[in-house]
């Protein structure tokens, strides 16, 4: 009550709390202006250049560089690639993780459930660049891997995963997985237990109640866990430069290239904001269902 | 110790009119006992006078000082909260003492007026106790005496004893009155519980959509409510419509009634209420010209209660409740026509 | 548990952590060809201490975390407060600008950040990542503090009010003792989240001025030595043991 009336209040009031919300929020957005928001419009702006106005040089406005992405096949395949990269992890992100969402949610109590949780939710948190690097101790050519097949099936050659697509696919799974298995987690706790006894009671068999009961019910904390996991994916560089080697090419590392090795930063910037402008349409589209998670 | 006064007060949120040009006097050392249901504006009244939230019209004096626009840590009033808002960063002793530390006063005086508080409260010897280790009674009992040990004008209790059980609440509500007797301080007390505000006040108002319905001793308003709702939100109450006829009233669907209290002109509409108490059932059909009241009516259902017995009766399309004492005698069976009576003194004229 | 539960999610949690134990106990190979069996040595680790560049790093690392949790620290608990306490016009939407910095690709906003702070003449360097740290730390401080604020009672400040404690008291002696486990876990989080960020680090860097990943990443490019994996491990035990301490006073899982 008290919060919801302190704007409600008589005009002398609403005049002082319009000044406490200004001092408390101001300096935080301010500084997510300056950061983030004026940065992104100045990027927009540069994506509409010849060249950076920046060490003397001047720019003048063009349509080139988004012409250069439409006319090169190349710009559209790496993205259609880095697209397929994003939904390949999404998916199997929630192959993986939905089922240990669901047995920690739904089987394990107490204590237990509460130490396996944040074993399985800390690896997210903490660095990604280590957590990619230490799969080149596993992947690599006669790494822990290909060692441990050998010993069980001597002589079974080579299974060269390192600097392969998979490679990628391997460190990005592991890198996201805890994300999916968080989001599904929420969802899957807030279901009643009493929902799932019901429908046995009514006779439904295991499969009926994932499929009607569980799987329905649990799909916002699904897609929000997809998405949230495809959007950084398809923005990914790193991972693919680390685990991809020279089939580790997508629009991120593309991207990456403009702004630290060829400096073109127009194209840099265009080819961010055909990227920006994905990630919006994928938010636009799941925002519905992404509001029902939060 | 002080009075408080509310006068022509009214209060907005957004255009929700919560308190509506509300009058009452509390005088020094009364209990008094705000009633009404959810909504009615009980509690915004009290967080008014609390100082939580200022009038939008009107004015409230404490002590004859004018309090409207002061700040509630301005205001000398102690509050006890529903949910009791004990600091569960502190100990109980440290939850008491927090009025008297704020105040500057000196660390001797603050242990020796907690002690007193705790004693007053019968929680002496808790004083390390973290509150979320207290049951909910003691939890109460701190609340209680982390507001008078700032030795407050007036003292606000917030649904005090909502958050209880039954059997608790009843041994607290003996309680209560016996610290507000031996302090001897102003207290207001905020509860939907009907029963609650007749044991408790001295005076009760009773609230509804924000405006004052009716305002005196408890049985005062008991037995003479000036609206229908009154009468039915304080007790139990049989409503009847009907017409004024000389120096009776014709019900819609019975005999004429008779009342002790003035009746309006001839061929008005009005309604009357009469406590199913104070009513009697006895076997047979009505026969007209007695002394008493009498409507004939038709036993559905004679609950038994053990000391007491309630009919549920019908008298033409209306239902009936009368409640009986348990004198041995054998109810009147389901389904037999009866005689309801009453006194014309119990007739009470209401505004619908 | 059913036994299928458990090699189900022992399985999860060895796909998890194996890699990362693989590393570390490589960075305790004396061979620098990762030969087995494993002779145990402190080798590499020995050679971590003459590396001066990695030891700037990690110092660079520390200050600009210190520095991203005390201000995101603030103006995020400041922030919270405020969304907690009053309701206004355009709080949706001052909340939901919160998003952009979680959800955006850290590529697009760092490449943003570069582009702009080099336009502007802001620069690069470990201010620029302070500025870059304090944006992306902001949301979690935000969303962590606030978690603990929905558990407060207002009722609390009424009640120290109606007691005669004065606007800064109720905050001294109220609020702020009730919010101090949510301010810990932000900031905390703060500091993990500025300690393990890359992708903005490495796009804010200037040569001879960066943080531990991105001196790693170099290395990495540069090939694989086994100093990488005894620096490696260093920063995912210092990273994980701060989130530990995070979760002591926030559920990551939120209500349990």
């Amino acid at each position: 009550m008290a919060a919801g009336t302190a704007a409600l209040g008589g005009a002398a009031r609403t005049r002082s709390s319009a000044r406490a919300i200004a001092v408390l929020t101001g300096p935080a957005y301010l500084w997510l202006t300056v950061t983030v928001l004026l940065p992104l419009m100045a990027m927009l702006y540069f994506s509409f250049l010849t060249e950076a106005p920046i060490a003397g040089r001047v720019g003048e406005l063009t349509l080139e560089q988004y012409r250069t992405f439409v006319e090169r096949g190349f710009y559209t395949t790496l993205i259609l690639r880095s697209l397929k990269l994003g939904v390949t992890v999404a998916f199997l992100c929630f192959l993986i993780g939905f089922p240990c969402a669901y047995i920690l949610a739904k089987t394990v109590k107490g204590r237990w459930r509460e130490a396996l949780f944040l074993l399985v939710i800390i690896p997210f948190w903490s660095n990604a660049l280590v957590r990619v690097f230490s799969w080149t101790m596993v992947l690599r050519g006669n790494g822990l891997l290909e060692r441990a097949i050998d010993w069980v099936v001597p002589g079974a050659g080579s299974l060269g995963l390192m600097f392969t697509y998979t490679a990628v696919v391997i460190g990005l799974v592991h890198s996201y997985l805890p994300y999916m298995i968080l989001t599904c987690y929420i969802s899957l706790q807030a279901i009643d237990d009493d929902l799932i006894e019901a429908a046995r009671s009514l006779g439904a068999g295991r499969l009926t109640i994932l499929r009607r009961l569980i799987l329905p019910l649990a799909l916002p904390g699904i897609v929000a866990g997809a998405v949230l996991i495809f959007v950084p994916v398809i923005g990914s560089f790193m991972e693919p430069r680390i685990l991809g080697g020279r089939q580790g090419t997508f629009i991120g590392t593309i991207i990456e290239d403009q702004f630290t090795a060829v400096f073109n930063w127009p194209l840099g910037a265009a080819l961010s904001f055909i990227l920006l402008a994905c990630v919006l349409v994928i938010f636009a589209l799941f925002a519905p269902i992404l509001k029902r998670a939060a | 110790m002080a009075s408080v006064s509310v006068r022509s007060v009214s209060k907005l949120f957004g255009s929700f009119r919560a308190l509506d040009d509300v009058s009452i006097e509390f005088d020094d050392g009364g209990f008094y006992g705000l009633l009404g249901p959810s909504g009615s504006g009980k509690t915004t009244l009290l967080r008014l006078i609390a100082g939580f939230e200022y009038p939008d019209a009107g004015a409230i004096t404490i002590g004859g000082e004018s309090v409207e626009r002061r700040p509630a840590e301005k205001r000398d009033v102690g509050m006890m909260f529903q949910s009791y808002a004990l600091f569960p960063n502190m100990n109980v002793f440290a939850n008491v003492a927090f009025g008297l530390t704020v105040r500057g006063v000196p660390s001797g005086e603050i242990r020796t007026r907690v002690g007193e508080a705790l004693e007053l409260v019968k929680l002496a010897g808790l004083e390390k106790r973290r509150t979320h280790e207290l049951s909910g009674g003691q939890r109460q009992r701190v609340a209680l005496a982390r507001a008078i040990v700032i030795r407050p004008r007036v003292l606000l209790l917030d649904e005090p004893l909502s958050a209880l059980d039954k059997a608790l609440r009843t041994g607290m509500q003996i309680e209560l009155k016996r610290i507000q007797r031996e302090i001897g301080i102003t207290t207001i007390f905020v509860t939907h519980d009907q029963e609650e505000a007749l044991t408790l006040s001295d005076r009760i108002g009773v609230l509804r959509d924000g405006r004052l319905i009716q305002e005196g001793a408890p049985r005062d308003i008991y037995e003479r409510p000036r609206t229908a709702f009154a009468a039915t939100f304080l007790g139990d109450a049989n409503l009847f419509e009907g017409t004024v006829e000389g120096d009776a009233i014709r019900l819609d669907d019975g005999p004429p009634v008779r009342t002790d209290d003035p009746l309006p002109a001839g061929g008005t509409r009005v309604t009357i209420a009469v406590r199913p108490e104070r009513m009697t059932v006895s076997a047979g059909s009505p026969a007209a010209g007695g002394a008493r009241n009498e409507i004939g009516a038709r036993v559905d259902e004679a609950i038994f209660a053990g000391n007491s017995l309630t009919y549920m009766l019908t008298h033409g399309a209306r239902s009936v409740r009368v409640f009986a004492q348990n004198t041995g005698a054998e109810p009147v069976a389901a389904g037999a026509p009866v005689r309801v009576s009453w006194n014309p003194a119990d007739t009470i004229v209401v505004d619908a | 548990m059913a036994t299928a539960s458990r090699i189900y999610l022992g399985l999860v949690l060895v796909f998890l952590y194996a890699p990362i134990a693989v590393m570390a106990v490589m960075s305790f190979n004396d061979s620098q060809f990762y030969a087995l069996p494993i002779k145990w040595s402190l080798r590499w680790y020995a050679d971590l201490a003459g590396n001066q560049r990695l030891i700037d790093a990690g110092m660079n690392s520390i200050l600009v975390a210190v520095i991203t949790t005390v201000i995101a620290g603030v103006l995020g608990t400041a922030a919270a407060i405020a969304f907690f306490r009053y309701t206004f016009r355009g709080k949706r939407l001052l909340q939901g600008l919160l998003f952009p910095p979680i959800a955006i690709p850290w590529l697009i906003t760092g490449t943003a950040m570069l582009l702009f702070f080099f336009w502007t003449g802001i620069g690069r360097g470990l201010h620029a990542m302070v500025l870059g740290h304090v944006a992306l730390a902001l949301p979690y401080v935000i969303i962590v503090v606030g978690a603990r604020l929905q558990a407060f009672d207002p009722d609390l400040e009424a009640a120290a009010r109606s007691l005669g404690a004065n606007p800064w008291q109720v905050v001294r002696y109220v609020t702020l003792p009730f919010l101090a486990p949510g301010v810990i876990a932000a900031a905390l989080f703060a500091f993990a989240v500025s300690f393990d960020q890359f992708v903005i680090s490495y796009f804010l860097a200037v040569p001879g001025v960066s943080t531990l990943p991105v001196e790693i990443y170099t290395s990495i490019r540069k090939g694989f030595t086994p100093e990488i994996n005894a620096i490696s491990t260093i920063v995912i035990v210092a990273s994980m043991t701060l989130l530990v301490g995070v979760s002591r006073f926030y559920r990551f899982g939120g209500d349990r």
